[in-house]
């Protein structure tokens, strides 16, 4: 490490961040404790849950090591009460420690201890070393565990630990909100002026304190000689120390309707973005959007494998795009072959994994390595396409500030037609060429090309319509019978399809005929197109309607495709509701009043509006002599919706499932 | 316990000397259409053969040809072989063949993943998965493994069951089992009327099984055990070694004496400990009080945390270790109360079961390792209290679903002794249903729900609010009731502990436009809560006997306060079945401003022929539509 220079000095003094503030600490000194404190009646916070945290306290800070470089030094205290056995889960501890083959985080001086209180006397019991286990995950990764000795209802645990790390990059985030409540949660970190990090906030708490203030310190750096002896530096500087505390911070529970909690939990973290050593010019680590899409394109296993004339697929492909004539037409033969041979075993990754030649040859791999396989095929027929970076659903956002590449976990293609844009993803055997998974339409995707873009996937742009139709006659014999017919949306067809494909057609209209409340006959059930993922899928069958020769028959013209239940079930919501797509669904049913009834009741029609247009309903009912007519209509135009709209939005659905649970009332003539 | 029915789990791992994959022919079109129909996998060729070096160690060699027909089959040609201290793998190898039976690709060392097999429920054990896929996706093709894997302990030998699953044909399979004169072994077969083939092999006795073209078999709702259906060769030693401890399974009594020598000398309690226990039942004289108060106390101070490692899997941690960390898995826990009782002069049993709400298959006339879990067992006179010890909450002298109404062993110096749990019968599993409910003119609805709950009828609830945080609960609850926009008010739960235990729920629920209004009609289904969910489609072609589980009887009264100036004008008819798989009644009348609905269930247990299905269905049918149906009234 030659960014040092001289000035070497023999002071050599730890910086300790904790002395710089003289103001509100943590309600815990760990390791100690006094009977009083097993009472937490001072304290606020939901009280049926089963355990709290009473502190949990972290703090980052760098030191310099004997390899010529930095470790950063991870400190973490918790404080937690159990309250009642389904607590005892909190007492399971694993701090997961990550290798890259030479260097690993290193794990020093755990030390937990359960306190009990017995006849107001404190027991005390700590943690044996050998009762610390090791289970290695994977090559890069070890999670160290142990739980607790002598848990029961009303202990108090506590832990405390040191992790260090020679991997800057992993500056320790923090969550201030979890399973349990914390009462508080602390964070500290000491960044040295040499390093310097971006910072990222998310949620809904308020911090109770949020400082920042100048400090001071001095780092001893060893740079290892080898045979020749080592070199010793003392490198001073001033440092940014912050410190973070929320107080009484409820747990957040997964509800309906949520991409993930991850956007929406209380936390911090950090990006390394520039080294700023003294007398050396600023290196710019994390760069920006433009230095990070020229490196991606320079990458041996991003940009560099896919824009090589890649000829060892020359005889390869011949078969492939036999017969096809326009660029289109080779890029769907390409997206086809990929999809229906090759094998996904990773949904999450953005790189390769191995040279593309394997990956063609194995005809397996994860995400990125299927979809930069199509664009390398794609360029060898001279088609415009590049790969495009973005964050599932289910990952959480991506940030557009930033160029932040763990907040991207995906790759898909784009690829140019006449200068119009398709997206392909051919990792997911029933997927249309040209759709993507709902799981990418997250928002903020970049392209990474020599001239950069930015793509906005958004769940507005998905429109699902679906349109049932139904009629039900009298047959010569005096029975009633009908015909169903349904072409759901694309994101319905491609469900239906996997299921299928897992279960079989005859399990799925199994599945249709139990759905229906009274007793239907079906027959003729078929359905086109089900292994043409490009073609709209429509499922028609026919029925005969038992029980229908009461006095009185009650329908429901609805028959099972009604929303039967609200899927907004919670009373409150704290955070938005996510909905994968917009849609617009019809439903039209025609039915001749049955031989030798009259229609004695019919329900009302009606419209109702949601938030100006932006959902609608519609039930349109009429009779006539011989004939019922109805049209039901369901739109929703927008797929978010913050927390002060959900009461409304309840309401409008809560609305739909009332009136789909309408009956038609015939009577028989006397 | 460890996995101890590792072997019926993964698919078993062996090889071949003689014969090799190139000689082989796994061409697609050899396969006949007899084995092609139903299928989604078609077993070509398989080999087991267990090597017994001697008492204590023994190798397994495997292989294995499987075609896969479709996509429903790629799940069976995933390479999955788990291994610990005990066993290790010596060699993998597999091949990738297309459907001319042509070689396309061989597994490479550096594609096997190397995974930790410690599950979630466990804190720490040495259980490694090696896991490989070709993941080949062009249909029809063929994929051969073989694997040699070395048992350095010799308690399970391997059970050969060559259809694996359903929609599964086989086309060969053969299992032998090879062994030097002077250690002897056990066989017992299922739908296998041969005698095995015995041949010389140097100086051992080779003992062996096999099938041909057997055609694919499709489960049918209820359908009986897998081993009653399909071949099956299960194997065990006579004498076994495990680390330093060896044994004889010949006779349960003699299982039963390897499992009392790894616990024995373990029931060492410290000092403090033995104080409370003096403290706390000396001045008892009722033994089953005094089993109550240490059960309790038990339950107070210990927690289920699992960590087995090597012969941990089969050995207790000592009491003293339990005392001082108050947890432990099964085992250690089991022991714990047993040397709590002990040490209060109350004799108990170390019990061996093999646990689940659907393991009650049990091979009781070929004693081998068959169990899972451990529970305790103490015999009061006249009675016998059951110990469930991984729990914190369930009551003394109640063994739930997961362990009641099967084969246990029980141990103590003398051995093993094979008797029976307790069976909850009909009358036991009761759930007694009062509602008291009113409907307005809307149609909403508010009701106050009493529900008893009584022994297996209570255990998922049992688990519900002991498992999960009262918020939780009623999250759950306002998810999983069946009523259209319901809420849940209130609820309250209170257990009322006894060996046949006893939950009472009342619950408060609102239900907006329950009774649906048409006009000058309203909808009232009566029965709120209490609807089957069992609906099945009749099959005149059924195969298998229909084996019924499960035992309980149901009884509703609801009583509905309707809105006045409403009179009935259509009211569903009283039922009344009857049939050899139970009994239905139900009546609804309107009285006055009120509808008054009585519903009775009962679920026979049995064994019924295949042609009684289709009654069956019927029957679930009609309890299917009574449970729904309407009383319509209409405006005067």
């Amino acid at each position: 490490m030659k960014l040092l220079t001289t000035s070497l000095s023999m002071a050599f003094f730890l910086c300790s961040i904790t002395s710089i503030f003289a103001q509100e600490k943590s309600p815990v000194k760990f390791g100690k404790i006094s009977p009083e404190e097993f009472n937490l009646s001072k304290y606020n916070f939901d009280t049926s849950v089963s355990a709290v945290v009473i502190s949990d306290v972290g703090s980052s800070t760098f030191e310099g090591n004997n390899k010529g470089w930095f470790t950063l030094v991870f400190k973490h205290q918790k404080r937690i009460k159990i309250l009642n056995k389904n607590g005892f889960e909190a007492a399971n501890v694993e701090i997961p420690l990550y290798s890259d083959g030479t260097d690993e985080e290193k794990l020093d001086n755990l030390k937990a201890y359960t306190y009990n209180l017995e006849n107001g006397n404190i027991i005390k019991t700590e943690l044996e070393s050998n009762a610390i286990f090791k289970d290695k995950l994977s090559k890069n990764l070890v999670n160290k565990k142990f739980t607790f000795p002598a848990v029961k209802e009303g202990s108090i645990i506590e832990y405390s630990y040191t992790v260090k790390s020679d991997f800057l990059f992993n500056l320790q985030p923090w969550t201030f909100q979890g399973d349990y409540p914390r009462i508080w949660s602390e964070y500290q970190a000491s960044m040295p002026e040499f390093f310097v990090y971006v910072t990222l906030s998310q949620g809904y708490q308020p911090f109770h304190i949020k400082n920042e203030s100048q400090g001071f310190c001095q780092y001893r750096v060893t740079v290892p000689g080898g045979v020749s002896t080592d070199e010793h530096y003392s490198l001073s500087g001033t440092t940014s120390d912050y410190r973070w505390v929320m107080k009484d911070v409820p747990s957040l529970k997964e509800e309906g309707f949520t991409s993930t909690l991850k956007n929406h939990i209380a936390k911090i973290e950090f990006q390394l973005s520039q080294y700023r050593f003294p007398n050396v010019p600023i290196k710019d680590i994390m760069g920006n959007w433009l230095t990070v899409n020229q490196k991606m394109l320079e990458r041996e296993d991003f940009g560099l494998p896919i824009n090589k004339s890649n000829n060892w697929l020359d005889d390869d492909m011949k078969p492939i795009v036999a017969g096809a004539v326009t660029n289109l037409e080779k890029a769907k033969n390409i997206y086809a072959f990929i999809r229906d041979n090759f094998t996904c075993t990773d949904y999450n990754d953005l790189y390769l994994n191995n040279p593309l030649k394997t990956v063609f040859k194995n005809k397996n791999g994860s995400v990125s390595d299927i979809n930069l396989l199509l664009i390398a095929m794609l360029h060898h027929e001279s088609i415009e396409a590049y790969p495009v970076i973005l964050s599932t659903r289910e990952h959480g956002f991506a940030s557009d500030l930033y160029p932040l590449m763990n907040r991207f976990n995906y790759v898909i293609a784009e690829a140019k037609f006449n200068g119009s844009n398709v997206y392909l993803d051919a990792s997911h055997p029933s997927l249309a060429f040209g759709r993507l998974p709902s799981e990418c339409y997250n928002g903020y995707a970049r392209v990474i090309s020599k001239e950069p873009d930015v793509v906005d996937l958004s769940a507005d742009s998905l429109r699902e319509a679906k349109v049932t139709l139904v009629f039900i006659g009298n047959t010569e014999k005096g029975n009633i019978e009908g015909s169903f017919k349904t072409e759901p949306g694309y994101y319905e067809s491609l469900s239906i399809r996997e299921k299928i494909k897992a279960k079989g057609q005859a399990e799925f209209f199994k599945k249709i005929q139990s759905a229906y409340l009274s007793s239907l006959d079906i027959t003729q059930p078929y359905i086109d197109s089900i292994k043409l993922p490009e073609q709209p899928l429509t499922i028609h069958y026919n029925f005969k309607m038992n029980d229908m020769g009461e006095d009185i028959i009650y329908f429901n013209p609805m028959m099972a495709e009604g929303y039967r239940n609200n899927f907004l079930k919670a009373a409150e919501r704290k955070y938005p509701v996510e909905m994968p797509y917009t849609f617009d669904e019809t439903y039209i049913l025609t039915m001749e009043v049955p031989k030798n009834y009259t229609v004695e009741e019919i329900p009302k029609s009606a419209k109702v509006n949601f938030n100006g247009g932006e959902g609608y309903f519609e039930y349109m009912i009429s009779k006539s002599e011989d004939q019922i007519q109805l049209r039901s209509r369901v739109i929703m135009k927008r797929t978010n919706f913050s927390s002060d709209e959900y009461n409304s939005l309840r309401d409008f659905f809560a609305y739909v499932v009332r009136k789909h649970s309408e009956q038609v009332v015939f009577k028989k003539k006397k | 316990m460890k996995n101890l029915n590792i072997l019926l789990l993964i698919i078993f791992s062996v090889t071949c000397f003689n014969s090799h994959a190139d000689d082989r022919n796994y061409a697609a079109n050899k396969i006949s259409a007899e084995l092609l129909k139903n299928a989604n996998v078609v077993k070509r060729f398989e080999e087991v053969k267990f090597e017994i070096i001697n008492i204590g160690k023994a190798k397994l060699y495997h292989t294995v040809a499987i075609t896969v027909l479709n996509e429903k089959g790629d799940k069976y040609v995933q390479y999955q072989q788990e291994y610990d201290k005990l066993h290790s793998i010596e060699s993998i190898e597999g091949r990738l063949f297309d459907e001319n039976g042509k070689k396309i690709k061989t597994l490479k060392k550096n594609d096997i993943q190397d995974l930790s097999g410690t599950s979630e429920a466990s804190l720490a054990d040495d259980n490694r998965v090696k896991q490989f896929n070709f993941y080949y996706k062009v249909y029809p093709y063929t994929v051969e493994y073989e694997t040699e894997i070395k048992y350095n302990y010799t308690l399970f030998y391997p059970i050969w069951v060559p259809q694996e699953d359903e929609f599964y044909s086989v086309e060969y399979s053969k299992v032998s089992i090879s062994c030097p004169s002077d250690i002897k072994f056990r066989y017992k077969t299922f739908n296998y009327p041969a005698q095995p083939v015995i041949t010389d092999e140097k100086n051992n006795k080779v003992y062996s099984w096999e099938v041909k073209n057997l055609p694919a078999i499709e489960e049918e709702f209820a359908s009986p055990y897998w081993f009653e259906i399909t071949p099956v060769v299960s194997l065990a030693p006579v004498q076994f070694q495990v680390e330093n401890y060896q044994g004889n399974m010949s006779t349960w009594q003699d299982f039963g004496k390897f499992v009392y020598a790894l616990k024995d000398g373990r029931d060492q309690l410290p000092d403090n400990i033995k104080n409370v226990i003096h403290n706390i039942t000396d001045g008892i004289a009722d033994t089953r009080k005094k089993i109550e108060v240490l059960y309790d106390f038990f339950q107070k101070n210990t927690r289920y945390i699992s960590i087995q490692l090597g012969i941990g899997g089969w050995q207790p941690f000592d009491a003293k270790y339990v005392a001082s960390n108050r947890y432990g898995d099964c085992k250690a826990l089991s022991n714990y109360m047993y040397s709590l009782l002990k040490e209060a002069g109350i004799k108990s049993f170390y019990t061996l079961v093999k646990a689940g709400v659907n393991s009650r298959f049990f091979m009781s006339d070929f004693p081998s390792s068959q169990f899972n879990h451990v529970i305790l067992c103490v015999p009061v006179q006249k009675d016998t209290v059951w110990l469930e010890c991984t729990s914190q909450t369930l009551p003394a002298g109640y063994l739930s679903s997961f362990t009641s109404d099967r084969n246990v062993l029980l141990v103590d110096e003398n051995g093993g002794t094979l008797i029976r749990t307790p069976r909850y019968t009909l009358n036991q599993n009761l759930q007694v249903r009062k509602t008291v409910a009113s409907i307005d003119s809307e149609g909403n609805l508010v009701a106050d729900i009493i529900t008893d709950y009584r022994a297996l009828q209570q255990d998922n609830l049992h688990g519900l609010i002991n498992g999960l945080s009262k918020d939780k609960v009623m999250e759950y609850l306002k998810n999983e009731i069946d009523l259209p926009n319901y809420d849940v008010v209130k609820f309250d739960y209170k257990e009322m502990k006894s060996a046949l235990p006893v939950i009472k729920e009342t619950l408060s629920v609102t239900a907006n436009n329950y009774a649906q209004v048409s006009g000058s009609r309203l909808f009232v289904v009566p029965n709120l809560l209490s609807r089957s969910h069992n609906k099945l489609i009749a099959n005149d072609t059924r195969k298998f006997d229909v084996q019924l589980n499960t035992e309980y009887k149901d009884i509703d009264s609801v009583e509905i306060k309707i809105p006045s100036g409403y009179q009935p004008e259509a009211m569903p008819p009283a039922m009344k079945i009857e049939t050899k798989f139970g009994r239905y009644s139900s009546s609804v009348q309107v009285l006055a401003d009120k509808i008054i609905y009585y519903r009775s269930m009962e679920q026979f247990r049995g064994r019924f022929p295949a042609t009684a299905y289709n009654e069956l269905v019927k029957f679930y049918e009609q309890i299917y539509k009574s449970d729904r149906s309407r009383v319509v009234l209409i405006k005067k």
